[in-house]
């Protein structure tokens, strides 16, 4: 899980969790949001991947204080954030280099 | 449906039960009650839902036994066999070059058996078993003995895994 390059759920789940920190349920609507519909995760997937990402210290989890229920939340930690980030440059390469290969190729 | 995933919950680790239980159960409330009311919907819902915790489960119970303490992790990998382990891509390599030399090695000797001269008057028929018929009935056994010796060893890895001995690494690591 700690591994780049990351799997499209998990790279949707810390992207999620990127603007702010968000209870499981909103991280699934989430996901499916951003990718239009496309990805669709489980209960048992998503808590299977914040388990991992938990273990890597990639995200933390605490007690949402302004919740009346009380809920348990997740944020990611300055390591999540920093992979997060490498995760994102590599694929800014990636769009880079393909999109000047494709361009060669036309030309 | 939530009865029905409760029961599901059961087949999880009672360390991941503890820890995400009741948050993957209120999780599965909130969707069923924000979902989709039509009969399709719901199916399509209990049918994710059921695979995705049958999946998780088995997931969890394949994984090394850990402790999260709020995202800390003091884990040894030392002797993890974690989700991602896969055999090396090189055994099947190597499983291939030991077929290609063996399946090379019963032609060989085909050839040089037909190269003889037969004409070198009466023989007392003698029955020898041809070679590639002992290879061939040697190769079952032989792939039978590497498979169990496998096995074993992958036994006695995952019997580390689950006994915690990897754990005694930690504490011995952390008293330096």
């Amino acid at each position: 899980m700690g591994s780049l390059p990351l799997t499209e759920p998990v790279l949707l789940i810390l992207l999620s969790l990127a603007g702010q920190s968000q209870h499981g349920y909103a991280i699934l609507k989430d996901v499916e949001r951003m990718s239009n519909g496309r990805v669709v995760l489980s209960t048992g997937t998503l808590y299977g991947a914040l388990r991992r990402l938990l273990e890597d210290d990639w995200i933390e989890r605490f007690k949402e204080e302004e919740s009346s229920r009380g809920r348990q939340a997740y944020r990611l930690t300055s390591q999540g954030r920093r992979n997060l980030q490498m995760e994102i440059d590599r694929m800014k390469h990636l769009t880079r280099l393909a999109s000047l290969r494709v361009a060669l190729k036309e030309s | 449906m939530l009865s029905l995933y409760r029961k599901l919950l059961r087949l999880y680790p009672a360390e991941h039960r503890q820890l995400f239980g009741e948050e993957i159960l209120t999780v599965l409330a909130e969707e069923r009650e924000a979902g989709d009311r039509r009969i399709i919907a719901q199916a399509r819902l209990l049918t994710r839902e059921t695979a995705g915790l049958v999946v998780g489960a088995i997931r969890e119970h394949l994984r090394v036994p850990v402790e999260i303490q709020a995202g800390l992790s003091a884990v040894s990998r030392r002797f993890a066999m974690r989700n991602g382990f896969r055999f090396p891509k090189s055994t099947i390599v190597f499983m291939g070059l030991i077929l290609g030399g063996v399946l090379t090695a019963i032609k060989k000797g085909e050839d040089i058996a037909t190269s003889v001269p037969h004409d070198i008057g009466p023989v007392t028929p003698v029955h020898i078993q041809p070679v590639h018929s002992i290879l061939l009935g040697g190769m079952p056994l032989f792939f039978a003995f590497f498979y169990a010796a496998g096995l074993i060893g992958w036994a006695i890895l995952f019997a580390f895994r689950r006994s915690g001995v990897h754990r005694l690494a930690d504490i011995s690591g952390e008293q330096k």
